[in-house]
């Protein structure tokens, strides 16, 4: 005992091999690890990808464990991180091709070539779409996901500032978000569908 | 691809990249998720929508601290272009919230005290009140404020450490030489207390003048400064 109280960092080296010290996170390695590394090579085709996302969800159990340390609470919270991770991947290989094919994320009548800024974050230009279009949703809309989206609120804070109740918060989370995807994202769709 | 309906609505799907579901259909849906793509392609730009909200929101917010100060709690706040408060006496931490909140409306306010400026401003602070520093090198965001005032606290801003100006003085330096009302107008409502440096204003005749704060704060200010000759009886 060196007295420092902290868990030694979760290690990883080379592709796919795992080494973490962290004897919660390894039991649920040997327990789950399986179980996701399927999940996610059927989200993500290739062994790199796999391993990369697994990686994200070993050190994100390790930096930031879930509450819940076992039973069917901790098996959604691997498969949410997993399957989130896995998604961001694929929006970041989107976000990429449309860089490369110089073309902005999001489309708008005005939209302009997205600069290499875009493989980084979403890039200026996708934001102020953002920011135009939530400003355009109706009033509650805009507030509740504004309140739930950008400032991570809970629904029952979210009801309280806007004097509603929380399941017309969550109504106007739902349909504010519904619309937003169909106006940033309906050019894509159509080549998606096409 | 089959054109089928999935029994995933929309609203699950929502829900789902929001982390708001039950375990057993949270497992469920990142299955469904691994087979559909069509439902892959609409949760991937959700948490892109997510992603760009939080960003814009991260670029907006205000974020605040508070230390301890020979004043009390030190109130702080800034912007992504720089400090937009500071203040004591301050009734809480809520209080400190709602204020921000009246002052950039709209915009996020968020406590953090990890923030760069924030923390830089803490230690020129303190630095000044131990008279060890004499100016402060620290971003300043008035752009909320109307022309007139931001112009009067910029000038203001030229000011050195240990000078005083008189209102009068103020007023001709931004090319209005009989707005002195106005000046001290816009000085009574400095947001940014001591780091724009309205203690610095004195009137013609050599008396100290009002301050928004309370005049003794003002005194003490011109004390750190070493302008006791300026005080009352001084």
């Amino acid at each position: 005992m060196d007295g420092s109280g902290t868990a030694p960092p979760a290690s990883v080296s080379g592709r796919g091999a795992v080494r973490i010290r962290d004897a919660s996170v390894a039991a649920w390695v040997e327990k789950h690890g399986a179980e996701l590394r399927r999940h996610v090579e059927r989200l993500l085709p290739g062994p790199d990808a796999a391993d990369d996302v697994l990686q994200t969800v070993w050190i994100t159990a390790h930096r930031k464990p879930p509450e819940a340390r076992e039973g069917p609470a901790l098996r959604a919270w691997l498969y949410r991180v997993a399957t989130h991770a896995a998604l961001d991947r694929l929006g970041s290989e989107r976000r990429r091709r449309r860089a490369l094919e110089g073309r902005a994320l999001f489309v708008a009548p005005e939209a302009r070539p997205a600069p290499d800024a875009a493989l980084e974050g979403l890039g200026e230009g996708a934001r102020l779409r953002v920011r135009e279009h939530v400003a355009a949703l109706p009033p509650k809309q805009r507030q509740a996901v504004w309140m739930r989206w950008a400032e991570g609120r809970s629904y029952a804070d979210i009801a309280a500032r806007l004097g509603c109740s929380e399941e017309s918060a969550r109504g106007n989370v739902y349909q504010g978000m519904k619309r937003l995807r169909s106006e940033l994202f309906g050019l894509w769709q159509e080549e998606a569908g096409a | 691809m089959s054109g089928q309906p999935c029994w995933v609505s929309e609203e699950g799907l929502v829900a789902f990249v929001a982390g708001e579901l039950e375990p057993e259909a949270e497992v469920a849906v990142a299955r469904h998720l691994a087979e559909c793509d069509a439902c892959r392609e609409e949760a991937v730009q959700f948490r892109l929508l997510g992603a760009a909200m939080a960003e814009e929101a991260g670029a907006e917010a205000v974020r605040w601290h508070a230390f301890s100060s020979p004043f009390g709690r030190m109130y702080v706040a800034a912007t992504p272009g720089g400090l937009v408060r500071v203040s004591w006496q301050q009734p809480g931490d809520d209080a400190f919230e709602a204020e921000l909140h009246d002052l950039l409306p709209g915009r996020p306010v968020l406590h953090d005290p990890t923030d760069e400026v924030l923390l830089e401003t803490e230690r020129q602070l303190t630095q000044y009140f131990a008279g060890e520093r004499e100016s402060f090198d620290l971003p300043v965001d008035l752009e909320t404020l109307p022309t007139f005032s931001r112009r009067v606290l910029e000038a203001l801003r030229e000011v050195e450490f240990g000078k005083v100006v008189a209102y009068s003085d103020l007023a001709r330096r931004i090319g209005r030489p009989r707005a002195s009302r106005a000046v001290g107008n816009a000085l009574g409502r400095n947001p940014v207390a001591i780091v724009v440096p309205c203690h610095r204003v004195v009137r013609q005749d050599g008396s100290l003048g009002g301050y928004g704060g309370g005049v003794e704060y003002k005194e003490r200010l011109l004390a750190v400064e070493g302008r006791q000759d300026l005080l009352r009886a001084g």
